[in-house]
């Protein structure tokens, strides 16, 4: 089912809306013209910033003991030892 | 070859000067400044590592090059222990668990942080105003903006604050206010410096680069920076540019130079800055330099693509921003609300405006007709560059179209954007481009083909004797 979803709710911003600035931005793209060859690839083919053949397997690091206290540290709410979140949801 | 490093390594080592003394002066020009660069400074950790350097000189040891050096941090990277607020709100108390990965290599090599600096906010403007910290001031009229975004590191740059700063570039955050402040700044080809501990901006352009007061400086910290890195797998290996390349001076008559016709034509480039930049082609051609004129795309249409992508990877990279994990929380009757008011009450309106057009042009129906054919465009701009580079060695512009304007005098976002124009396509291309000092007001940018710097880096050496 198709659902249109507002900006707001898009962006997690209260009151969003679409900027004229923005806007100007976007007629732009709309009125371009692109060349007839479509997406005229490139030639030598390293537009793409890695190869494939080239991922690293995709494997755990385990944060150091500093790395972890750091990120408890950087957890918004504490309380007796515990991180608490703005809300349970139970269902 | 001119070089701040060397003179300072030169000092320390020679006993001229103690590093903590080094540290400590610098420490207090940025304390005393006027000019609101420093977001934090790192006084504490920059004096441990100080003494340690002049414990080794007093012993005899010998330092390394880098070791001692004093130098700044845009503050959108993390260095382990520290604040990286990225000039927001949102991240105002939030410390770095970890160290980038450029950091960490100039880290092992000795250079000392000693400043985190202020910048747009996420890297999200052109003049170092949309920051939580305040605007920070132009180094050589205090009236007028620094640039941006990585504004506060050109100024602790050219005021000497800092002997080297890192920034970070994704349509013109180093070029511009280098340019602005006259200094050297350099984006590297994209993947060159691995991107691991740069908060996120636009990740397809996204690039980390060294600002300094001499080419030999950039020399030696690109080499240091770059390389492939396993938390970067967009990351390259690249050989290093050699010690020697400013040793033998670059030949005129063998040198093929273009520049864009269409950068030319735009109707709001400063008079002054035409005026100068055509006076350097001149000069060039005096030099039998081979000058070949070329068309390109219109810049307002490099401009909207740029930022159009840009807007909506910005979207994607701050949407994690939620006050769940890290950061500021705000709570309301419910998660969502809960979420939106947090986002809404943190981030500047800039940053706001960039996650909602970057939400509107992933959005059903405008995604087609806008974010994809920008995709395509992008293509071709990429396209377009490869095939002129095998017409001409190097392609010259200036910087921007303007000179700095005063500060909070540019209150319309579009005109903003649209003062991009000559940095966003090198950008898109994932080119290697340089500001350098000097050819106009604002500088001139010095582009060559992916991963070769080392082009550009003799170049701009020539385009001291053209001067």
């Amino acid at each position: 089912m198709e659902k249109i979803m507002p900006l707001d709710l898009l962006s997690s911003i209260k009151g969003a809306s679409s900027s004229a600035a923005v806007n100007e931005l976007f007629k732009v793209i709309q009125q371009a013209i692109p060349a007839e060859d479509g997406t005229a690839l490139l030639e030598s083919g390293d537009d793409a910033p890695v190869s494939l053949d080239e991922l690293r397997s995709d494997e755990i690091v385990r944060s150091t003991q500093t790395e972890k206290e750091i990120i408890r540290q950087n957890f918004p709410g504490e309380k007796n030892g515990y991180l608490v979140v703005p809300k349970v949801i139970e269902d | 070859m001119e070089s701040e490093i060397h003179k300072i390594h030169q000092s320390v080592q020679d006993g001229a000067v103690s590093c903590t003394d080094l540290v400590k002066q610098k420490i207090d020009m940025l304390e005393k400044s006027a000019n609101n660069t420093a977001n934090f400074l790192l006084k504490e950790s920059a004096l441990q590592r100080a003494s340690i350097v002049d414990q080794k000189v007093k012993t005899g040891k010998k330092i390394g090059l880098l070791e001692g050096v004093p130098f700044g941090i845009k503050d959108v990277f993390l260095l382990q222990g520290e604040h990286a607020s990225a000039s927001s709100a949102f991240l105002k108390n939030y410390i770095s668990p970890y160290t980038a990965t450029a950091i960490q290599k100039l880290l092992d090599e000795g250079a000392i942080p000693i400043v985190k600096e202020n910048c747009d906010s996420f890297g999200h403007g052109s003049s170092t105003e949309n920051t939580a910290f305040g605007p920070a001031r132009n180094a050589l009229n205090e009236d007028l903006v620094p640039g941006g975004s990585s504004g506060g590191s050109a100024v602790n740059v050219a005021k000497e604050y800092t002997t080297f700063s890192i920034g970070g570039d994704t349509g013109g955050s180093i070029r511009q206010p280098a340019g602005f402040n006259k200094v050297y700044g350099l984006k590297p080809t994209y993947g060159r410096i691995s991107r691991y501990g740069l908060m996120a901006y636009a990740s397809s352009t996204d690039c980390v680069g060294p600002i300094s007061k001499s080419l030999e400086d950039i020399r030696i910290l690109l080499n240091v920076m770059s390389g492939k890195d396993l938390h970067d797998q967009t990351s390259f290996d690249a050989p290093p540019v050699p010690e020697d390349i400013f040793k033998e001076k670059l030949k005129g008559d063998k040198l093929k130079v273009g520049f864009y016709t269409s950068f030319l034509e735009n109707p709001s480039l400063d008079a002054g800055i035409k005026k100068d930049f055509l006076s350097l082609l001149t000069r060039l051609k005096d030099h039998k330099v081979d000058v070949i004129p070329m068309e390109f795309f219109d810049t307002n249409l490099l401009v909207s693509m740029y930022y159009i992508l840009g807007m909506a990877e910005t979207a994607s990279n701050l949407a994690r921003l939620d006050g769940i994990n890290y950061g500021e929380r705000l709570t309301a009757e419910s998660l969502k609300a809960g979420y939106a008011l947090t986002r809404s009450e943190n981030f500047t309106e800039e940053t706001k405006r960039r996650i909602i057009g970057g939400n509107q042009v992933l959005s059903q129906g405008h995604s087609e007709e806008i974010y994809l054919k920008a995709r395509g465009l992008r293509n071709q701009v990429s396209a377009r560059f490869e095939q002129e580079f095998k017409l001409v060695d190097i392609i010259l512009s200036p910087v921007t179209p303007n000179l700095p304007p005063k500060l909070g005098s540019q209150n319309d976002p579009l005109e903003m954007y649209l003062s991009d124009a000559f940095t966003v396509g090198f950008s898109l291309g994932g080119l290697p481009t340089l500001t350098a000092p000097g050819g106009t007001e604002t500088g001139i940018q010095i582009t060559a083909p992916k991963r070769q710097e080392e082009k550009i880096l003799k170049f701009a050496n020539f385009l001291k004797e053209v001067e």
